[in-house]
C-alpha cells in the first residue's frame, strides 16, 4: 500500500474541477447582480459623490476650506495620500514578488489585490493634485518642453521624484494587472451569450486564442513585468518617504524612513487585502479558493511587517534621544506626551501591539479576528502618517509659530469620499471583472487523480 | 509572350479615342496653368481673394481664441497733459506732518501717479526724528476708506456747501452761545482762525463764543500739577536720550504715553550696549505694556501702590513726604534697585508717571526736582503743546448740555464725545437740546450721527495744515492728493462761517493762503516754499524762569480688592482708527491678539478663579463681567503674565459704532463666511466693548483706574491670536540675552557662544569643529561677488512696537484676512514680531537654569512677572534655503544677490516650502483675498477706493500661491536703477526696507553685505551678532544681536561665566 504524507494544506478546497473554477468565477459576471451589490454600490456612490462635491468646493474656493494653517501646511491631505499609497502596495508585492518567489497561494488573491492597488493609487494620486493651490497649472511638475525660456522642473525636489515614482508605479501596475486579465477575459468572452458583452469582452481580451504560443508569451511577459515591478514595490514608498526624510523638519528628517515606510506600506496593504477578501469570499462564494490558509499566510506577513514597523518606532525614539539634537528630542517627546499624545498612542496600540497577537495560531486562523485586526491596522497606519506629518509640523523650531490642527468638515468629507470612490471602483471590478485569476488558479488544481485518491472508490481498492 | 498582352484602364484607352490621347499626359483633367489661373481677371472680381481669405481665416481664428478667453476689464486713463512732478512709474515724495490729536510726527508721503501709498518718518527734520508708530503708517489707508463722508449733509441728507454754509452762518449769527468742542489744536493757523472767530462773535455779545479742548484720554492732571509746582499749566519736554536712569510709573512712553514718536527714538539711543553708557530702565505698572516689557527691572504694582513707589524713591533720595512707602515685596526689590541707580545718575535721571492724577503727578514732579532732572532730562521751556484737555471745563460743558442749558450752536472738531465721554450716552441723548450741532468728522461716527450738520474735514493727506507741537518747531502739513471727495478744510469752514473767507471749492486756496499768512506773521523773513519742502521751521523760545513750589498731595488712587486699569493698545489707542483693518489686524505687542478687546489677568489669578489659561483656534477663553463705577463690561479674560495680582486691565478704544454708525467697513465683527455679525438691536456687532463709561471723574480729572468687581460668566469666547505659545522653551539658539556687565567684561563665548559640531579627525578621534566646515551643498556664488543683501536686527533696541509690521503690510500689499482667518493661524503678515516670555525654568528668555532638571512642561508656562524679548521675524533669505530645494517647479529660487526669491507666477501651491521653513515665515494664499466674499468687509483690496492704497510695484497675489518677505526687492531694484543712471555704485544706507525705514529705534539695519565698509557688514560681525537656528546649517543672510539688559542677575553670571569656565576647563583637562 502506498502512503502519501499530506505536507501542505491544499490551496483549493473541495473537489473542484476545471469547469467548476470557470463556473465559480464567471457566474457572478454572467448572472444578475445580487441586491446586496446594488445596496453597497449605492452607498459607496453616495459617499463618493459627496467626496467629489467636497473636492469641487475645495477647487472652487481655495485650499483654505481645509483646516491647514501657516504652521501646518500639510495634514489630512498628505496623510491620506501616504495612507492610500501604502495600501496600494500589497497588490504588486503579491503579484510580482510572490510570483518570483513562486508562492502559489498568491494566485487566489493577486487579481483582487492588484485591483485594490490600482484603485488605491488612484485615490492616493488625487491628493497631491487637489492639495495644490493651483491645480490648473499642476502640469508644471512634468518636465515638458515649454515656451517659458529655460524654465524646467527642480530635480532636487522629492515632490518631483514622487511624480515619477507614483506615475511609474501606477502604469506598471495597470499593465501587469491587465496582462493577467487577458486570458480570463477570453474565457468570459467565449461563454458570453449576449452580443454586447461578447463584443466588449472580445475587445478586452485582445484576441486571445489560448494557443500554446499565447500561453508561452503570457508567461514570459508576466515574468518580465514581475521583474520590473519588484523594484517599484520598494522604490515607491521609499520615495514617498523622501518627502519627509530630505526635509529639515524635526521628526521628518530621519534616515530610517525608507525601509520603515516600505514595511508600513506592506503592512497596511495586506490589512486592506484582508478586509476586502474576507467580505468578497463570502459574498461571491469563493470560500474554496480563499480560505484559512491564505488568511494565515497574509497574517504572517502582517505580523512580520508590523514588527518591523514597531522596531522602527522604537529606533526613532532612541535615536532622537541619542542624537542629542534638541529639536529632534523634543519632537519625539512631544509626539508621545504633547497635545497629540492620543494620536501617537493610537498608532502604537494599533500598529505595534495588535499584530503581535498573530503569534497565536488560533487567532491568526480566526477569520473574524483577522477582519477586526485588519481594520485596526489601517486605522493605526492612518494615525502613523498623521502623527508623522502633523505632530512634527505643529511644533517645530520656533515656539512662536507653534499651532494646532483641527480638520474642517471638508477635510473629513474628502477623505471619506475617497473611501467611497475606492469602493465604487472595487464593486464595479467585482461585478464585471474576473475576481480570481481563473486560468492561473487552474494550474494549482490538484489533478483528477488526487480526487480519485480521496474518493471512496480509491480506498475500496487499496 | 507577355509582351503581346495589353493592359488597359478603360474602354477609352483600349479604343484610343482622341479625347483620351489628348488627356493622357495630364494628371489632372482640365488643369489650368498657375499663371493662367492667377491671371484670370474674373477672380479679381470676386469679393474674396486668396490673401483676403487668409486674412479672414487668421482673423476668425484669433477672434475665436480671444473670445474664448476672459478679457479683464482694465480701466487705464492716460494723462492728456502730464502733471508736473508726476512720472508714471516713479514715486513722488512729499514732506509733511502728521497729527491726529494723539500722535505727532514729521512724515514723508510716497505718492505714485498721484496716489499717496506709503507713509514713512521724515528722519531729516523735526524733533521726532521721523519716529513713527503703527497708527501713523496705517493712516494712509484711512484716506481710501469708502465710508468716509463724501459730501456735507444736513439732517443726514447730502446738501451743497453753500446751503450748509448759509445755515450754519446764520445759526452762529443768531445764537446766544456758540461752543467749539475740539481736540487739542496745535495748529497756529487754526488757533488764529478760532481766535478771530471768538473776537468777532464776542464783539456781538460778550462770552458768546467758547472754545473747549477735549481729548479722549486726558493728561489734564499733568498740566494741573505743573501749574501748582511751577506756576504754568504746561507739559514739559522729556529727553529720554539723556536719562541714564529711567523710572516709569505706568507710563507706556514707548507706545501710547504722550509723545512715543519722540520718546522711542530717544530711548533707543540709550539702549545700545556698544555705546559709552546704557540707560537703566525701571518700570512699575499693573498691565504689562510695551515699555514695561523692555524694562531692565519691572515691578508689579497695583494702581494704588503708584504713590508708594514715588514715596519710596522720594524718601530714599532724602526727600520727605507724608505718603506711605509700603510696597509689595517684589516691587520693593525693583524699587530698591531703581533707587540705587537714581542715586548714581542723579540729575541724569527721569521719572515719568502715566496717571491722570494730580497727586501722583505732584509726587513725580517732586522726585524729579529732588533729582535735579529739570534742566537736563526735562525741559519746561520747550513744552509739549499736545493734550490740552481741560477736564473741568469739559465736565461743566457736558453737564450744562445734559441739563438743557447748553449752547445754541455746538461745533465738534476732531472729538467724539458721545463715544469717549464717561457719560457719553447721556450726553448723546441730551445733544438734541442743542439747536445747531455741527460736526467736522470724517465719518458718521457716534457724535456726527447726532449732529444736524456734517461738514466733513479733509483727510490729513488732502489738506494744508501747520502744527506747533513744541514751541521750538513750526511744521507744515501739505496735501499729497487732490481731495477725493467734496470735503472742505475745517480751517476754511471756520473762516467762512466767521465771514473771513469765501468757500473755495475743491481746489480752494483759502487754507493755503491763510497758513502762508500765519507763517509770514511768525517768520517775517522765512521762505514759505522752502519750509513747505522740508515741512518744518524753528520757532525761537524765550526761556521762562520757573521755580518749584511744593504743593499739598491729595486724592491718590484708592486701593480696592480688585483694581481695574484702563489702558490704550498700541494699534487702536483711543479708538480713533477703529475702522482701519490694518490696525485691527495688528497683533497686540504683548498679547498677540487681533481684532479684539479683553480683560487682562495674571494666569495665577485666573487659575484661582477657575478660568482657562490656554486657548487656540477652537478653544476659547472664559468670559467675565467686570463692573467699575456702575458700568459693566463682559469680555473674555486673557492670561497676561506680568499683570499684578488682583488687578485687571481693559483697553480703551473698542466698542466703536455700537449703534450702527458708519465708521468704516472693518470696524465690526464679521461672520465665518462674510457679512456682519448682528447684535440684539439689529446693528452690526462692534468689536470689543467700550470701556470709556467706566472712567470715573475724581477731583475734576478723569481717572483711568478704578476698583471694581469681576464675576465669571458662562460660556467661552474664541480669540484670534497670532501666537498661542508664549515661551521659547529654553531654546538658546533662537533668543540670546545677557547683562551689560557680562557683555562689557567677558568675551563673546560667554554670552554668544559659537556652535561647534563633532567630527572625526585623521586619528579617528572626535573633535569639535566650527559649523562652517559642515556643508552638504555648494555655496551660492554670493560672497564677494556683486551685491549680497543682508540685515541685522538688534534685540536690544527693538521695543516690539509693531511699526515695521504695518509698514511692511503697507509697502507689500499684504492682505487683511479678518478675525476668523487669524484665529485659524492664517494671518498673512510677512513680518511678525515674536514675543517670548521667560518661564520659571529659564534664567532669561531662552537660557535654561539647569540643564539636568529642565522640564518642558514647566517651560511652557510663563513666569509670574516674566522677562520679555521681542523678536521681529521674517524671511531670512537663507543661502542654503530649505524652501528652495523642495519646490518641484523652481518657484522659489536664490538670486545672485543672496535673496530668496518667490516667483508667484510659477508657484503651484504645494506648501512644501512653508513646511520646510524653520522660521515659518512663508504665507500661503488660502483664498482669493482680493475677491472672495469672506473678506469683503476686511480686505481693503476688495474696495474700489481701498484698492488705491496698493503699491503698484508689488504684485497682488492670487489664490493658491505662496508669498513671503522679499526684502522689499522692488526698493532694491529702484535703488539700483537710480545708481545705475547716475553711473555710481549704491551708497550704503541708500536702500532701506519698509521695516528698517519705519523702525523708531533703528534696530533694523539693511545693506550690501559684500560692501565691507557698510554698516550691515560691520554690524553683522559684531560680538553680539548671531544667527537664529544657525546649527541647522541654512546660512541665513540675517543676523540678530544679543539682547543686553542693564541689570545684574547673579544667576546669569553663574550660567554664562562661571559654569562655562568650568566646562571649558573640564574640556582642556580631557585633552
Amino acid at each position: 500500500m502506498q502512503k502519501e504524507a499530506v505536507i501542505r494544506e491544499p490551496l483549493i478546497l473541495g473537489h473542484k474541477t476545471y469547469h467548476d473554477i470557470t463556473e465559480d468565477v464567471c457566474r457572478p459576471i454572467e448572472d444578475k447582480a445580487p441586491k446586496m451589490w446594488y445596496i453597497l454600490f449605492g452607498i459607496a456612490l453616495i459617499i463618493g459623490l459627496y467626496g467629489v462635491g467636497c473636492i469641487l468646493y475645495l477647487l472652487g474656493t481655495g485650499v483654505g476650506v481645509w483646516g491647514l494653517n501657516k504652521t501646518i501646511g500639510w495634514a489630512w491631505d498628505i496623510t491620506n495620500f501616504v495612507w492610500w499609497v501604502g495600501i496600494g502596495h500589497a497588490g504588486t508585492l503579491i503579484s510580482a514578488v510572490l510570483l518570483l518567489f513562486r508562492q502559489k497561494w498568491r494566485m487566489a488573491i493577486n487579481r483582487s489585490a492588484e485591483a485594490m492597488t490600482i484603485f488605491a493609487v488612484f485615490m492616493a494620486g488625487l491628493f497631491p493634485l487637489i492639495h495644490m493651490g493651483r491645480l490648473w497649472v499642476g502640469y508644471w511638475v512634468l518636465p515638458l518642453p515649454n515656451q517659458f525660456g529655460s524654465l524646467w522642473v527642480n530635480f532636487n525636489s522629492p515632490l518631483l521624484w514622487d511624480v515619477f515614482a507614483i506615475s511609474t508605479y501606477l502604469s506598471v501596475s495597470v499593465v501587469f494587472w491587465y496582462i493577467g486579465l487577458i486570458p480570463d477575459f477570453a474565457t468570459i468572452r467565449d461563454r458570453a451569450k449576449k452580443p454586447l458583452s461578447k463584443k466588449m469582452y472580445s475587445i478586452l481580451s485582445f484576441g486571445w486564442s489560448g494557443r500554446a504560443k499565447n500561453w508561452n508569451r503570457f508567461e514570459m511577459v508576466s515574468l518580465v513585468l514581475a521583474g520590473l515591478a519588484t523594484p517599484l514595490v520598494f522604490s515607491v514608498h521609499s520615495i514617498v518617504s523622501f518627502d519627509f526624510a530630505t526635509s529639515i523638519v524635526p521628526g521628518w528628517h530621519t534616515t530610517i524612513f525608507p525601509p520603515y515606510f516600505v514595511a508600513g506600506a506592506v503592512f497596511s496593504g495586506f490589512a486592506m487585502v484582508q478586509t476586502l477578501l474576507l467580505i468578497m469570499r463570502k459574498a461571491m462564494s469563493l470560500e474554496a479558493y480563499i480560505h484559512t490558509k491564505h488568511i494565515e499566510y497574509m497574517n504572517i506577513v502582517i505580523m512580520v511587517t508590523g514588527s518591523i514597523v514597531g522596531t522602527a518606532y522604537i529606533t526613532e525614539l532612541f535615536i532622537s534621544w541619542y542624537s542629542g539634537v534638541e529639536y529632534e528630542a523634543y519632537a519625539f517627546l512631544n509626539r508621545a506626551t504633547g497635545p497629540y499624545w492620543w494620536a501617537y498612542w493610537s498608532m502604537m496600540t494599533c500598529n505595534v501591539l495588535s499584530p503581535q497577537l498573530m503569534w497565536f495560531r488560533k487567532l491568526r486562523r480566526s477569520l473574524l479576528f483577522t477582519f477586526f485586526i485588519s481594520i485596526i491596522v489601517n486605522i493605526g497606519m492612518w494615525f502613523e502618517r498623521y502623527v508623522i506629518i502633523v505632530t512634527s509640523l505643529h511644533r517645530d523650531y520656533l515656539p512662536s509659530a507653534w499651532s494646532m490642527h483641527y480638520p474642517s468638515h471638508i477635510d473629513i468629507g474628502v477623505y471619506i469620499g475617497t473611501i467611497g470612490l475606492f469602493f465604487v471602483f472595487f464593486l464595479l471590478f467585482a461585478r464585471f471583472f474576473p475576481v480570481l485569476a481563473l486560468n492561473e488558479v487552474k494550474t494549482i488544481l490538484k489533478g483528477s487523480g488526487q480526487s480519485y485518491k480521496e474518493s471512496p472508490d480509491y480506498h475500496k481498492h487499496h | 509572350m507577355g509582351m503581346t498582352k495589353k493592359y488597359w484602364k478603360g474602354l477609352e484607352e483600349l479604343k484610343e479615342t482622341p479625347a483620351f490621347i489628348k488627356s493622357k499626359d495630364q494628371e489632372f483633367p482640365n488643369q489650368q496653368a498657375i499663371e493662367e489661373f492667377l491671371g484670370d481677371d474674373s477672380l479679381n472680381e470676386s469679393s474674396t481673394t486668396r490673401r483676403d481669405f487668409l486674412k479672414f481665416l487668421g482673423f476668425s481664428v484669433a477672434a475665436a481664441t480671444i473670445a474664448s478667453c476672459e478679457a479683464p476689464v482694465t480701466k487705464a486713463v492716460p494723462y492728456v497733459v502730464k502733471p508736473e512732478n508726476v512720472t508714471p512709474g516713479m514715486p513722488t515724495w512729499y514732506a509733511s506732518t502728521y497729527y491726529d490729536g494723539c500722535s505727532y510726527t514729521s512724515i514723508k508721503v510716497k505718492t505714485r501717479e498721484g496716489r499717496p501709498i506709503f507713509i514713512s518718518g521724515n528722519k531729516d527734520f523735526g524733533f521726532t526724528n521721523g519716529g513713527v508708530n503703527p497708527q501713523i503708517i496705517a493712516s494712509v489707508l484711512g484716506l481710501y476708506d469708502s465710508e468716509r463722508l463724501a459730501e456735507p449733509t444736513i439732517d443726514g441728507t447730502v446738501k451743497s456747501w453753500s446751503s450748509v454754509d448759509s445755515a450754519v452762518s446764520s445759526a452762529i449769527k443768531s445764537a446766544k452761545k456758540v461752543v467749539l468742542l475740539s481736540n487739542t489744536i496745535i495748529s497756529p493757523s487754526l488757533n488764529r482762525a478760532i481766535a478771530e472767530m471768538e473776537l468777532s462773535l464776542n464783539a456781538q455779545s460778550p462770552a458768546k463764543f467758547e472754545h473747549i479742548q477735549y481729548d479722549a484720554v486726558s493728561y489734564a492732571a499733568m498740566r494741573e500739577a505743573n501749574l501748582k509746582n511751577w506756576g504754568a499749566a504746561i507739559i514739559p519736554s522729556y529727553d529720554f536720550s539723556r536719562a541714564k536712569t529711567i523710572v516709569s510709573i505706568d507710563a507706556d512712553f514707548l507706545a501710547t504715553w504722550l509723545l512715543p514718536t519722540e520718546f522711542a527714538g530717544q530711548y533707543g539711543q540709550t539702549r545700545n550696549p556698544d555705546n559709552k553708557w546704557m540707560s537703566k530702565h525701571f518700570h512699575f505698572e499693573s498691565v504689562m505694556s510695551v515699555s514695561g516689557s523692555n524694562a531692565d527691572g519691572r515691578g508689579m504694582i497695583k494702581p494704588s501702590e503708584q504713590a508708594s513707589v514715588l514715596a519710596y524713591l522720594i524718601k530714599g533720595m532724602g526727600g520727605s513726604t507724608s505718603v506711605s512707602s509700603n510696597l509689595n515685596p517684589g516691587a520693593e526689590i525693583i524699587a530698591a534697585r531703581a533707587l540705587k541707580a537714581l542715586k548714581l545718575s542723579k540729575k541724569e535721571s527721569l521719572v515719568v508717571c502715566g496717571a491722570n492724577n494730580v497727586g501722583l503727578q505732584l509726587l513725580t514732579n517732586k522726585l524729579n526736582n529732588i533729582l535735579r532732572a529739570y534742566g537736563t532730562t526735562i525741559d519746561a521751556n520747550n513744552s509739549i503743546q499736545l493734550y490740552k484737555s481741560e477736564d473741568g471745563k469739559v465736565q461743566k460743558f457736558v453737564s450744562s448740555v445734559i441739563a438743557g442749558k447748553g449752547p445754541d450752536v455746538l461745533l465738534v472738531l476732531g472729538a467724539n464725545p458721545v463715544y469717549s465721554l464717561p457719560n457719553g450716552a447721556e450726553f448723546g441723548k441730551a445733544l438734541k437740546k442743542v439747536k445747531t450741532r455741527v460736526s467736522f468728522a470724517s465719518h458718521m461716527d457716534e457724535t456726527a450721527s447726532l449732529c444736524n450738520y456734517t461738514c466733513s474735514d479733509h483727510h490729513a493727506l488732502e489738506a494744508w495744515n501747520d502744527y506747533t507741537a513744541k514751541p521750538s518747531e513750526y511744521a507744515i502739513a501739505q496735501p499729497t492728493i487732490r481731495p477725493l471727495h467734496n470735503t472742505a478744510s475745517a480751517l476754511e469752514s471756520i473762516l467762512v462761517w466767521s465771514g473771513k473767507a469765501t468757500r473755495g471749492g475743491k481746489d480752494s486756496a483759502v487754507a493755503y493762503d491763510y497758513i502762508k499768512n500765519t507763517f509770514q506773521g511768525l517768520f517775517p523773513l522765512g521762505d514759505f516754499a522752502f519750509t513747505t519742502h522740508n515741512s518744518c521751521a524753528d520757532l525761537s523760545v524765550t526761556p521762562a524762569a520757573l521755580t518749584f513750589q511744593d504743593a499739598a498731595i491729595s486724592s491718590l488712587p484708592q486701593a480696592g480688592d480688585l483694581e481695574v486699569v484702563f489702558y490704550q493698545k498700541t494699534a487702536i489707542g483711543t479708538g480713533l482708527n477703529a475702522g482701519n483693518p490694518w490696525l485691527q489686524e495688528m497683533p497686540d505687542p504683548m498679547t498677540k491678539v487681533t481684532w479684539d478687546n479683553y480683560i487682562t489677568m495674571n494666569p495665577l489669578d485666573m487659575e484661582k478663579g477657575g478660568f482657562v489659561t490656554t486657548y487656540d483656534q477652537e478653544h476659547g477663553l472664559n468670559l467675565a463681567t467686570v463692573t467699575v463705577n456702575g458700568t459693566s463690561l463682559t469680555l473674555p479674560v486673557y492670561p497676561l503674565p506680568g499683570q499684578t495680582l488682583n488687578t485687571v486691565g481693559v483697553a480703551l478704544g473698542y466698542g466703536r459704532g455700537a449703534n450702527g454708525e458708519k465708521i468704516g467697513k472693518a470696524a465690526y465683527q464679521t461672520k465665518e463666511y462674510g457679512g456682519y455679525e448682528l447684535s440684539e438691536n439689529g446693528n452690526s456687532k462692534p468689536i470689543g466693548a467700550n470701556a470709556f463709561p467706566c472712567v470715573a471723574i475724581e477731583n475734576g480729572t478723569y481717572q483711568y483706574y478704578g476698583s471694581g468687581k469681576l464675576s465669571k460668566v458662562d460660556g467661552t469666547y474664541i480669540i484670534a491670536a497670532t501666537q498661542i505659545h508664549h515661551t521659547v522653551m529654553g531654546r538658546h539658539s533662537i533668543v540670546r540675552e545677557t547683562t551689560l556687565d557680562i557683555f562689557s567684561n567677558k568675551d563673546k563665548e560667554a554670552y554668544n557662544p559659537s556652535f561647534t559640531l563633532q567630527r572625526l579627525n585623521k586619528e579617528g578621534h572626535h573633535e569639535d569643529a566650527p559649523l562652517a566646515e559642515f556643508d552638504l551643498w555648494d555655496a551660492h556664488p554670493v560672497e564677494k561677488i556683486g551685491h549680497r543683501w543682508g540685515m541685522t536686527i538688534d534685540l536690544s533696541s527693538c521695543i516690539g512696537c509693531g511699526s515695521c509690521l504695518i509698514a511692511c503690510q503697507s509697502e507689500n500689499n499684504v492682505p487683511v484676512v479678518g478675525k476668523d482667518e487669524v484665529r485659524r493661524g492664517r494671518e498673512m503678515h510677512w513680518l511678525r514680531i515674536d514675543r517670548y516670555f521667560a518661564s520659571d525654568e529659564e534664567a532669561t528668555v531662552g537660557l535654561r537654569k539647569d540643564k539636568e532638571t529642565f522640564s518642558y512642561d514647566k517651560a511652557e508656562l510663563a513666569a509670574e512677572n516674566p522677562k520679555v524679548v521681542h523678536m521681529p521675524m521674517m524671511c531670512h533669505h537663507c543661502n542654503h534655503a530649505p524652501c528652495e530645494t523642495v519646490c518641484p517647479v523652481l518657484a522659489t529660487t536664490h538670486s545672485n544677490e543672496g535673496l530668496n526669491q518667490m516667483t508667484y507666477n510659477r508657484c503651484i501651491g504645494t506648501r512644501y516650502c512653508a513646511n520646510n521653513c524653520p522660521y515659518k515665515v512663508r504665507r500661503f494664499n488660502w483664498f482669493n483675498y482680493p475677491s472672495y466674499k469672506k473678506f469683503t468687509e476686511v480686505n481693503p483690496a476688495q474696495d474700489d477706493l481701498g484698492r488705491m492704497v496698493l503699491n503698484p510695484d508689488v504684485t497682488v497675489r492670487s489664490r493658491g500661491v505662496m508669498e513671503k518677505c522679499s526684502f522689499c526687492v522692488q526698493r532694491i531694484q529702484s535703488t539700483k536703477l537710480v545708481a545705475k543712471k547716475e553711473l555710481r555704485p549704491i551708497i550704503d544706507g541708500e536702500f532701506t526696507t519698509a521695516c528698517s525705514d519705519s523702525c523708531p529705534t533703528n534696530a533694523i539695519i539693511v545693506g550690501d553685505w559684500n560692501d565691507v565698509n557698510s554698516k550691515i557688514y560691520s554690524s553683522s560681525n559684531e560680538k553680539r551678532s548671531y544667527q537664529a537656528l544657525e546649527e541647522v546649517g541654512i546660512k541665513p543672510n540675517m543676523w540678530y544681536k544679543v539682547k543686553v539688559r542693564n541689570e545684574e542677575i547673579a544667576l546669569l553670571d553663574d550660567l554664562q561665566v562661571v559654569k562655562k569656565k568650568a566646562h571649558h576647563g573640564e574640556k582642556k583637562a580631557h585633552h
